[in-house]
């Protein structure tokens, strides 16, 4: 029976523990070049944006004319985060419906609240505004970066507080269907069928068009790196000021590189652009109006609903997949409030001067992709040493 | 083998990073040589529990998987 060791062998290297965070933050990095290749990078805030307005459609108040999930390329992309996340799981047996004491899953609400606030004022989530917005040489991500990380210190502070006052807030609860032990051995098998439904449907659902397809068969492909992964920006940015453990901060830095060097050539090289006005469009693609106060101000908002929710725009969607369903309220309240937000927020957020919203490409500031490029480098390079420092030394970190 | 526990610290249900809050919460009640038992659902709990032991120095004795549970037994150092 040597072949069944060996068939056994390749799935316990899948899934049989979690991969590194690099592991995941590259081949999302490479995904999310195919994304750019195909039509435009990854994003989280737009499909929230999305879905939200569809229910909202669906109930008949607010929004009308709104673009169906299946023809908006990243919400159906992201709905199949969930779903690939939630096939994931299942091979891995580690799916549950994980349910916490009530002071949790309100945290889970209001994180979410915070995250659709925030995500639409700061024009960008982790995702949209972060992994890609740094691979596409945006400078407003930069600013995006510092206010998460202001978010996350103002919220870890609240969260250590709660945890001494009120310590019944954050208490244990039950999980059902779990994967473990024995009684757990139907779930690779459950999450072999969903696979190959969820492979078919989406090849009769997407036959006539190309780009649909490429996002849906990205979705899920990335629903599972991200679970095996547990690929996490909130983590990789709270760790320092947390554990101090630095392994997350360094995975994600080791995505951005790699994102950074596809998307400059797609950038550089004006792929697809045949004037020069269309390069100069593509050049601008994810170059959002956030730099710098919008930018910081959404970004400070996201960062503590990330925090309080244990969760940002694609660790939201994973965690739902694999049955948390702090992260499902999370994901509810993040998709209800972003439309709304959108529309009766930030208006008074546009109607600002122009010099607290602009769209910044950096090449454009540091005299062309040779200085952007430098420029990150050098911050990654800090941001390395300080993590690594930090993991030693455990200045900044509070457990 | 059962082993003695001195404090046991529940994170059923609980996702990411409350597990590790309350870990490190619960053993600072402990004192040295006292072991803390961890009941945790979160998958996040396999590679964060025995990182977190390593960083800081206490003795993970045992971690193990029964019916829906991991559990994790950790021992204070220092």
């Amino acid at each position: 029976m040597e072949e069944k060791g060996s068939a056994r062998e390749l799935f316990d290297t899948f899934f049989g523990k979690a991969w590194p965070m690099w592991v995941g933050a590259i081949l999302l990095a490479v995904g999310n070049i195919c994304l750019f290749l195909v039509k435009h990078p990854w994003g989280g805030t737009g499909s929230y944006i999305n879905w939200g307005q569809n229910i909202y459609q669906g109930l008949g108040v607010m929004f009308d004319n709104v673009t169906p999930i299946s023809k908006h390329p990243v919400a159906t992309m992201n709905l199949l985060v969930v779903l690939g996340a939630f096939c994931a799981s299942l091979l891995a047996r580690e799916f549950a419906l994980r349910i916490p004491s009530v002071g949790e899953l309100s945290k889970g609400l209001i994180g979410g609240v915070f995250m659709g606030i925030g995500a639409t004022i700061g024009a960008g989530c982790t995702i949209g505004g972060f992994f890609s917005g740094w691979s596409a040489l945006s400078g407003g991500a930069i600013i995006l970066v510092i206010g998460f990380t202001i978010g996350i210190l103002v919220a870890l502070r609240y969260l250590f507080w709660e945890m001494e006052r009120f310590p019944k807030l954050s208490g244990g609860g039950k999980a059902f269907l779990s994967g473990v032990g024995k009684k757990g051995a139907w779930q690779p098998w459950v999450g072999i069928i969903v696979l190959l439904v969820l492979i078919i449907y989406n090849c009769v659902r997407f036959r006539d068009s190309n780009i649909l397809t490429w996002f849906a068969v990205l979705g899920i492909l990335f629903g599972i790196i991200c679970q095996r992964s547990r690929f996490c920006i909130t983590r990789a940015l709270r760790e320092p000021f947390m554990t101090g453990e630095s392994s997350a901060s360094s995975g994600l830095m080791a995505g951005l590189l790699v994102g950074i060097l596809g998307f400059t050539i797609i950038k550089y090289m004006g792929i697809g652009a045949y004037t020069p006005i269309a390069a100069r469009k593509l050049a601008m693609v994810w170059i959002y109006p956030n730099f710098w106060i919008r930018g910081l101000v959404g970004g400070f908002i996201f960062g503590i609903g990330m925090t309080v929710a244990g969760g940002c725009a694609v660790g939201t969607l994973w965690r739902a997949g694999e049955g948390q369903v702090k992260l499902w309220l999370a994901a509810i309240a993040y998709m209800l409030v972003a439309p709304l937000s959108k529309k009766y927020i930030v208006p008074s957020f546009t109607s600002l001067p122009e010099w607290t919203q602009k769209k910044v490409f950096l090449p454009d500031l540091l005299g062309g992709y040779g200085g952007a490029i430098v420029f990150f480098l050098v911050i990654m390079a800090l941001w390395y040493l300080f993590v690594k420092w930090n993991e030693k030394t455990g200045k900044f970190s509070a457990i | 083998m059962a082993i003695e526990t001195n404090q046991t610290v529940d994170c059923k249900g609980l996702s990411c990073p409350m597990p590790i809050l309350k870990l490190a919460k619960g053993m600072k009640t402990l004192e040295v040589g006292q072991v803390l038992e961890l009941l945790a659902t979160d998958p996040g709990s396999k590679p964060d529990v025995p990182a977190w032991c390593e960083k800081t120095g206490n003795e993970l004795i045992e971690a193990m998987e029964e019916e829906g549970v991991y559990k994790y037994y950790i021992r204070r150092v220092k």
